[in-house]
């Protein structure tokens, strides 16, 4: 279909063999669009991870396909996984997980770095992504000098750094009070939109999914959506 | 690639400067037993060190010691007479103690016994070279010029009450630690209570330039009684060279080893620290490569900045050293170990690297840091 970012074709995970065989994900089928935001909720054990991470090609399906922008990613090396990762895909992990030692502007720019084009046009950019999120006044900063809420708003501008395909975001609330959380994904979703990226956000806060445009639950390694 | 190496070290200063100011330490403690070691080992052996022979031919029963090794004279000709042989000459050699005529002063001395106009007279700085002929004359190591002894000086030998005059002055001749002073084989038959009364015309040993790919060839030509042995077996055999220098090896070797594990610990335990760190960048699109590059540029900023460092204090050391303190470091041995460190460092930093390696960028999901 057109206009699909990420599609899942009859993916499933299964870990372990013989009797300790789990099933962490069971026939998957989903697609998500470009400009579309999609939620994943479900109880914990569900195959949440599983699946972002299979999502965000850190982990290899046991069977089925799935297709970034139309590129089978399945058969990719390690290798070449990463690079998908650098450059289609962006991340907001749960704690924001910025690298400590490095300035606002330095998180973004890292992402410039890894690809290997950190120029003068990158750094305008960054510096350009940051006012967008209201964190002009913060490039010089070091994450610790941050709040919890302004540290996730640069994990969102990283995420967008490199001009992903589609964004993933692991429980991006889970460190913020409910006004800050909701301020986040208010944010990223306007990001979304505006960019007209595709975007996955795992959550278990109910109160967020107004904000999204599907939700699908996972429950015992089956999407109900 | 340094990136993100020059910004942590920037960030976290404490910690860089503290395992700094370790590898500073044992990069100059390296450089300055490397310096005593080469010192001592001049000080020691410098006479034989500088001497213009590959190989010493020596008396059968002598355990390669000079002052055990008697030969006769008449087995000079016919070691000449070695066809692979390019020159030979004889060397007497006796260690006494020297009285300064006029004064209660006493010292002592190696003395070396050798043809003035031969191939193992040493170099006049000062002065003139002795005369073969004529008694009594000496020339003698700088170091003796230092410590108040002037051209002119005469000096007496106790046991045989022979009296010798400074003539002249040479340089870089000691051994086992005492200055050389060079005369005549005749003055030296003379002092030599083993010889004195025997008459007979003998050496201690009879010096040899030659290849070392003939050796085999001269050693099956040699006379009766004697034989040969390398310069750096005599260099072994000079009292207490062999022990000093294995001393101060190992010491070096063990420096080296650890220089290695200090790191190697230092940066490990860091790593170990950063591993969710190294695990989010890996799911960020970082791979291992990028990663190693980055730990190994750390550290050889680092090795190399304290080793920088350590050579400019331990020439500040030398300065202050005091005078006559056998120190001696060349360029060379400086750029030696220095390279040498530089190499166990990085080495040390491969634990790091495989640490790194087996990190997985999943580690990055699904888990509050």
């Amino acid at each position: 279909m057109m206009g699909d970012k990420l599609l899942f074709e009859n993916v499933s995970k299964v870990y372990g063999e013989g009797d300790n065989k789990v099933i962490a994900l069971d026939d998957i089928c989903l697609n998500v669009r470009a400009g579309e935001f999609v939620a994943i909720v479900g109880p914990s054990g569900s195959g949440k991870s599983t699946f972002l991470s299979i999502a965000g090609a850190l982990l290899s399906p046991s069977k089925g396909r799935l297709l970034l922008n139309g590129e089978d990613i399945t058969t990719l090396s390690p290798k070449e996984l990463t690079r998908v990762r650098l450059e289609k895909i962006g991340f907001v992990f749960q704690s924001s997980n910025l690298v400590p030692y490095l300035s606002v502007r330095d998180q973004l720019l890292l992402l410039s770095e890894l690809i290997g084009k950190r120029d003068k046009t990158t750094v305008k950019k960054a510096d350009e992504l940051l006012s967008q999120l209201g964190l002009g006044h913060r490039a010089g900063h070091l994450p610790e000098a941050l709040s919890g809420g302004e540290r996730q708003r640069v994990a969102i501008a990283r995420s967008l750094m490199n001009d992903p395909e589609i964004i993933l975001a692991d429980e991006p609330t889970a460190s913020l009070d409910s006004k800050r959380g909701r301020d986040v994904v208010e944010m990223l979703a306007h990001e979304v939109k505006s960019r007209n990226k595709a975007a996955i956000m795992v959550t278990h806060d109910e109160r967020m999914l107004d904000l999204c445009d599907r939700v699908v639950n996972i429950t015992d390694g089956k999407v109900f959506g | 690639m340094m990136f993100l190496a020059i910004r942590e070290l920037k960030h976290s200063k404490l910690r860089y400067l503290l395992i700094g100011l370790i590898m500073v330490l044992v990069a100059l403690l390296v450089f300055i037993i490397s310096g005593l070691a080469n010192g001592l080992s001049s000080d020691n052996a410098s006479s034989i060190q500088n001497m213009k022979a590959d190989y010493f031919v020596m008396e059968h029963d002598s355990k390669n010691k000079l002052n055990r090794s008697i030969i006769s004279m008449e087995k000079l000709d016919e070691i000449r007479a070695i066809s692979d042989v390019k020159a030979a000459e004889g060397l007497g050699q006796m260690m006494i103690t020297l009285n300064k005529i006029g004064s209660s002063e006493k010292t002592d001395v190696t003395i070396f016994a050798t043809d003035a106009s031969g191939i193992l007279a040493p170099k006049v700085i000062e002065g003139k070279s002795y005369d073969n002929k004529k008694q009594g004359e000496v020339i003698a190591d700088r170091s003796l010029k230092e410590v108040g002894y002037k051209l002119g000086d005469s000096l007496k030998d106790d046991l045989s009450g022979k009296v010798f005059t400074i003539v002249g002055f040479t340089e870089k001749q000691s051994y086992s630690h005492t200055p050389a002073v060079y005369m005549n084989v005749k003055g030296w038959q003379e002092i030599n209570p083993g010889l004195k009364n025997q008459g007979k015309d003998s050496i201690s040993t009879i010096a040899v330039q030659m290849d070392s790919k003939s050796e085999e060839n001269v050693r099956e030509s040699l006379p009766e009684g004697v034989t040969l042995i390398s310069k750096e077996e005599s260099l072994q055999s000079i009292p207490g060279f062999k022990e000093e220098q294995g001393t101060l090896t190992m010491m070096i070797a063990f420096l080296f080893v650890i220089a290695a594990f200090v790191l190697a610990v230092f940066f490990y335990v860091i790593t170990l620290q950063k591993t969710n760190q190294f695990g989010v960048l890996k799911a960020l699109g970082a791979n291992t490569g990028y990663l190693a590059k980055s730990i190994v540029g750390q550290v050889m900023l680092l090795a190399v900045t304290c080793i920088a460092i350590s050579v400019a204090l331990t020439y500040g050391v030398t300065l202050i050293m005091p005078e006559g303190m056998p120190f001696e470091l060349s360029a060379d041995l400086v750029i030696k170990y220095s390279v040498l460190l530089l190499a166990v460092s990085v080495l040390g930093s491969l634990l790091s690297l495989y640490r790194v390696a087996k990190i997985d960028a999943i580690e990055a999901i699904g888990r509050v840091s």
